[in-house]
Parts: structure tokens; C-alpha cells; sequence
């Protein structure tokens, strides 16, 4: 397993030294570098399928504060109110308060001078602009189709997942919700021809979304990064949109094997993974708890599960006893031992004849 | 403004086109949207699929790209669709002031009272409903002039000093960005802060001009009157 310390970082001012990401330095400050006040906190949906976070949009602002290093404290939560804005992904800042877009949120952490463009020629960023559209305009919608619109995935895979990983009682109507939005956008982007002829829909639109991933592999050729040997905002971007077609294990899956079949963007992916997210690569049962954030009372699935055992067996319990009380099987009589003594008989005797 | 796309692309191509304005040009496309063509009788719409009917008639101006150039070119001409396309349609659509003076009645001009408002106030509606969906409705005038700045900027280091976008060819990106261009600097808006946006960087500005007078100039007289919007247009004042 390659050492985290050889991950490649990004800083946008020169001679600020960071312990490599991942190793506990990415979630607090360094102690006695500076006085820092409360570090960032981003709340994003938590990992699963093999990735950090299964939203594209909080994988991206993820990948990106890897990439450059930033101190964020992670909450990986399992619903959007367990959010402080409501959506996710947020981020809750020192002075700004909360915000939510992916977009804005990376311009933020490029404020504060986390910029992981900062080496990038003109049109070397110029270049990033044009594949950020390609990405959002030609990928990303398609990735939603495969993800939340497309019958089999949605209900075999999507669903079933967010139904299992968001709390009681919303992941009774959560998923639906998600669904119902998702819907309304693409129908609004593409508009009611293409999403109800099915066949339109997949020579035309997925035809294009696969020219997309062809075009990112030939961009990117043989390097390992798009801009040579050191990460940018656009490969936290196309990580973001790739890793979860690549993980998922889709039923239908047309568009995961032509991503599949372009090797160096599976190697790209697996390769970011493994060097900045060695820990989270696993499901969040096998991962070990990073930051402070994400104790034991989210991430982990085994406390919950004893919890609910054990509360269901107090339940149970309770219930038992208060109806032995309030039916009078059982009874608290303060008097002397003798009468008390003789009240277990009783209690046989009732329980006996109502057994008969 | 796709019109100007198109006919560059064409001319570019060196085919020869005749421009036809229709007040039902929308209805009578088969996609509902303009511009389209008309070539014996196969409609095509769209500046994409036309671009692919000409492709597959013979004639493309990209082929002398390798992967890498196609695979930017793609990538640049998203971004001018994405960026320019969409603040055109927002500012024609989202900003009050706009709406009201000049989109209103150039929208409704074909028709008669109550029609040209009730059609017009449904196509805002329908606009603004999709800018709601990408996320600008959110967006002021000032976000959105500087995501015009941005990706001027970023079609101004592309271009940098050549004469086309990839060599010394003109491609399908050098269509569409004169469209776009030349659309956003001789439209009459309220305020001229969109086309100033653009005559910032002035190597765009050349290039618009080179491309009008490379293939405009000359075919002036074949064609029609070409829009229904400001007088006679010319980047040469």
C-alpha cells in the first residue's frame, strides 16, 4: 500500500508544511503551528459501495480538500436534516456561515487559500472551465438518469441503499423525495420528449454521456494527473463524477461498462482512491473512525443495531410489567411480611387459572 | 444567435444557404427549436445534428484534429453553450428591465393582441423554469456577467494570437463562437455592460471581425434579410 506521505498536496501559499493528508492532519489543525480558531466542518452523506461519500457532489468537495490539504472536521451523516443548512453537501465556516453548493463551496477553501489551481497555466485553466461544463453538461445528467431515474437501479440498487442507511422514519419517504427532484430536473433539462421515449433517450443522450468518458480518457491519456504530476479542481471533479459509476454495482449497467472498458480512467480512479482516501476506501462499518466528528453514533452501524436490540427488549419489558400492574397480576402492597408472604401464592394461583 | 453559428459553419464549409425568416419557424422545426435547414427533403435541426448531417453528407472541418484537439474542442464548445447560450437566454429572459422593453415585443411582434403577450409571458415562464433547474435562477445580473467574463476569458487564452482556435483551420469552435459573439456585440440590449464584457479582450473581437470578413462580406447579396432585431449589422462601424 503506497504511504499516505507520497500523496501529492496542493497549497496555495508557499512553505506552510502539513502533516499528508489523511493521517489525522486533514481532520485537525497542527498542534502549535498557529492559533487557529474552530476548523471548518462539512457535513456530507455518508460512504459506501467502496467510496467516502456515494453523492457525487460531496465526493467532489471531498477530493478537493484532500487534494489541497485543508483542515476540515468531517461529519459523514446519514440525512440531509442532520445537516445545518439542510442540504448536503454543506459547509459550515468561521465567518461566512453555511454553504451549500459544491461550487461555491471550493471557491471558499480557494479564499482561504486551499487552491489546488494554483500551478495551472492560463490555458491550462482555461481548459478546466471547458471540461467542467463538458462534465456537468453531457456526464452528470446521464449519471443521475443511471442513478435515480433509471427503473432497475433506482429500485434494486439506489433506493435500496438511502432506504437502509437514512434513520427511522425517513428513509420512508426520503428516497421517493430525492427521486421526485431528480426527475423534475432532468425533465426540466431535457425536456418531455426525450424522457418519454426511452429509446431517444439511450442512443442519444447516453450515446453522448459515453463520448464524454472517451473524450476525458483521451485527454487524459497516460498522465497521472490531467495537468501532469499534481492534482487539480478538475480531477477532484471528474473523480467525483467517475468513482461512483465505476464502484456502484449497478443491475443495468451500459454506461459502467464503457467506463469499464477505458482503462486508464478505472486506473485513475483507483489510484486517487488508494492515495487519498486509504481508510475510507471500505464500507463504514470496516472503517476506522477518523475524526471527532464521526463517533461511533453515525457512522457505525453495530452500536445502532445493539442499541435498537437492547431498547427493543426494555420495551418489551416495560410493557409486560405495566400490563401485569395495571391488570392487577402483580401488585405493591406495603404491609407486614405475613400477608406479603402469602401473595406469591396468590399470584400462582391466578396465573394458573388464567393459563387454564 | 444559432443562426449566425450555423451560417458560419456553412459558409466555412463552403456551402451555399439561403436564409428564410418564418414567424412559426418554431413549429414548423421537428425538434420545436431554430434554427433548422431545409436540403431536398430532409429537415435537420439543431446546430448538433446539423453538424452530423453535414458530416455524414462529406464535409467536416475537424478532421484534421487529433484525439486530444477533438476531445478540447468538444470540451470548449460545451462551455460556450453552457456559459453564453444560457446568459443570453437569461438576460433576455430573467432580467426585468430586458423583458420588458425588448423581449416582450420582439417575441409578440408576429402576433396580434392578447396572443403576442399570453405567448410570450408563457415562454418566460418555461425559461425560467429551466434556469431554475441548472441553478441560475438564483443568480444576479452581476454573477452573470462575470461567468461571461470567465469564460471569455478562458476562449481569449485559448485563442491567444492565432487566427482560429486550432490552427490555421477554421472548425466547428470557430462557428459557434462567432455566433455567439457577434450576436452578444451587435444586439441592442438596455445597457451595454455584456458586449463591453467582451470587447475587453480584444483578440475576440479581431477574430469576429477576421470571420465577418472572410465570409459575410461577399455573401451579403446572396442572402435574405438575415434578422429581424437591429438595423443593418456590422462590426465594421
Amino acid at each position: 500500500t503506497p504511504r499516505p506521505c507520497s500523496a501529492p498536496l496542493h497549497r496555495g501559499v508557499p512553505g506552510r508544511s502539513r502533516p499528508a493528508a489523511g493521517a489525522g492532519g486533514a481532520a485537525r489543525p497542527v498542534p502549535g503551528r498557529r492559533k487557529m480558531a474552530a476548523p471548518m466542518e462539512l457535513f456530507c452523506w455518508a460512504g459506501g459501495w467502496g467510496l467516502p461519500s456515494v453523492d457525487p457532489d460531496c465526493l467532489a468537495v471531498l477530493t478537493y480538500a484532500r487534494f489541497t490539504g485543508a483542515p476540515l472536521k468531517v461529519h459523514r451523516v446519514t440525512s440531509p436534516w442532520r445537516s445545518p443548512s439542510g442540504h448536503l453537501p454543506a459547509l459550515r465556516t468561521r465567518d461566512e456561515g453555511i454553504i451549500s453548493k459544491p461550487q461555491q463551496i471550493i471557491t471558499h477553501l480557494r479564499k482561504q487559500k486551499y487552491n489546488a489551481d494554483y500551478d495551472l497555466s492560463a490555458t491550462q485553466s482555461a481548459d478546466t472551465l471547458a471540461f467542467v461544463s463538458l462534465l456537468e453538461e453531457k456526464l452528470l445528467p446521464v449519471l443521475i438518469h443511471t442513478f435515480w431515474v433509471d427503473a432497475k437501479n433506482y429500485v434494486e440498487h439506489t433506493r435500496k441503499w438511502y432506504a437502509e442507511t437514512i434513520p427511522f422514519p425517513l428513509n420512508f419517504f426520503l428516497p421517493n423525495a430525492m427521486h421526485k427532484r431528480h426527475l423534475e430536473r432532468l425533465q426540466l433539462m431535457w425536456g418531455d420528449d426525450y424522457m418519454e421515449d426511452e429509446e431517444k433517450l439511450e442512443k442519444e443522450l447516453y450515446r453522448e454521456a459515453r463520448e464524454c468518458l472517451t473524450l476525458l480518457s483521451q485527454r487524459l491519456g497516460s498522465q497521472k494527473f490531467f495537468f501532469g504530476d499534481s492534482p487539480a479542481s478538475l480531477d477532484a471533479l471528474v473523480f467525483s463524477r467517475l468513482a461512483p459509476l465505476m464502484k456502484a454495482k449497478l443491475p443495468n449497467g451500459k454506461l459502467q461498462q464503457h467506463l469499464k472498458s477505458l482503462q486508464n480512467l478505472c486506473n485513475y480512479c483507483t489510484s486517487i482512491l488508494s492515495l487519498y482516501f486509504p481508510w475510507d476506501g471500505g464500507d463504514p462499518l470496516t472503517g476506522a473512525p477518523r475524526a471527532a466528528g464521526t463517533d461511533g453514533t453515525e457512522a457505525e452501524e453495530d452500536p445502532h443495531k445493539r442499541r435498537k436490540q437492547l431498547l427493543s427488549v426494555l420495551v418489551g419489558l416495560a410493557a409486560m410489567l405495566g400490563y401485569a400492574f395495571l391488570s392487577g397480576i402483580v401488585s405493591i402492597q406495603r404491609g407486614s411480611v405475613g400477608p406479603a408472604g402469602r401473595q406469591p401464592v396468590t399470584l400462582e394461583e391466578e396465573e394458573e387459572e388464567e393459563e387454564e | 444567435m444559432q443562426l449566425f453559428c450555423l451560417q458560419a459553419f456553412l459558409q466555412m464549409c463552403n456551402l451555399p444557404i439561403r436564409v428564410i425568416c418564418r414567424a412559426n419557424a418554431e413549429y414548423m422545426s421537428p425538434s420545436g427549436k431554430v434554427p433548422f435547414i431545409h436540403v431536398g427533403n430532409q429537415v435537420v435541426s439543431e446546430l448538433g445534428p446539423i453538424v452530423q448531417f453535414v458530416k455524414a453528407k462529406g464535409h467536416s472541418l475537424s478532421d484534421g484534429l487529433d484525439e486530444v484537439q477533438k476531445a478540447e474542442m468538444k470540451a470548449y464548445m460545451e462551455l460556450v453553450n453552457n456559459m453564453l447560450l444560457t446568459a443570453e437566454l437569461y438576460l433576455q429572459w430573467c432580467d426585468d428591465v430586458t423583458v420588458e422593453e425588448i423581449t416582450h415585443p420582439r417575441y409578440g411582434s408576429p402576433y396580434p393582441w392578447p396572443l403576442n403577450r399570453i405567448l410570450s409571458y408563457q415562454k418566460q415562464w418555461e425559461v425560467r423554469r429551466k434556469m431554475k433547474a441548472i441553478g441560475w435562477a438564483g443568480k444576479t445580473l452581476e454573477q452573470v456577467l462575470e461567468d461571461v467574463d470567465q469564460c471569455c476569458h478562458a476562449l481569449s487564452q485559448r485563442l491567444g494570437t492565432q487566427p482560429y482556435f486550432f490552427n490555421k483551420q477554421p472548425t466547428e469552435l470557430d462557428a459557434l463562437v462567432f455566433g455567439h459573439l457577434f450576436t452578444i456585440l451587435t444586439t441592442q440590449l438596455i445597457t451595454d455592460e455584456l458586449s463591453e464584457k467582451v470587447k475587453n479582450y480584444s483578440n475576440l473581437t479581431a477574430f469576429c471581425r477576421r470571420i465577418e470578413q472572410q465570409y459575410f462580406e461577399g455573401h451579403e447579396k446572396d442572402s435574405s434579410t438575415i434578422a429581424t432585431r437591429s438595423s443593418k449589422r456590422s462590426l465594421l462601424r
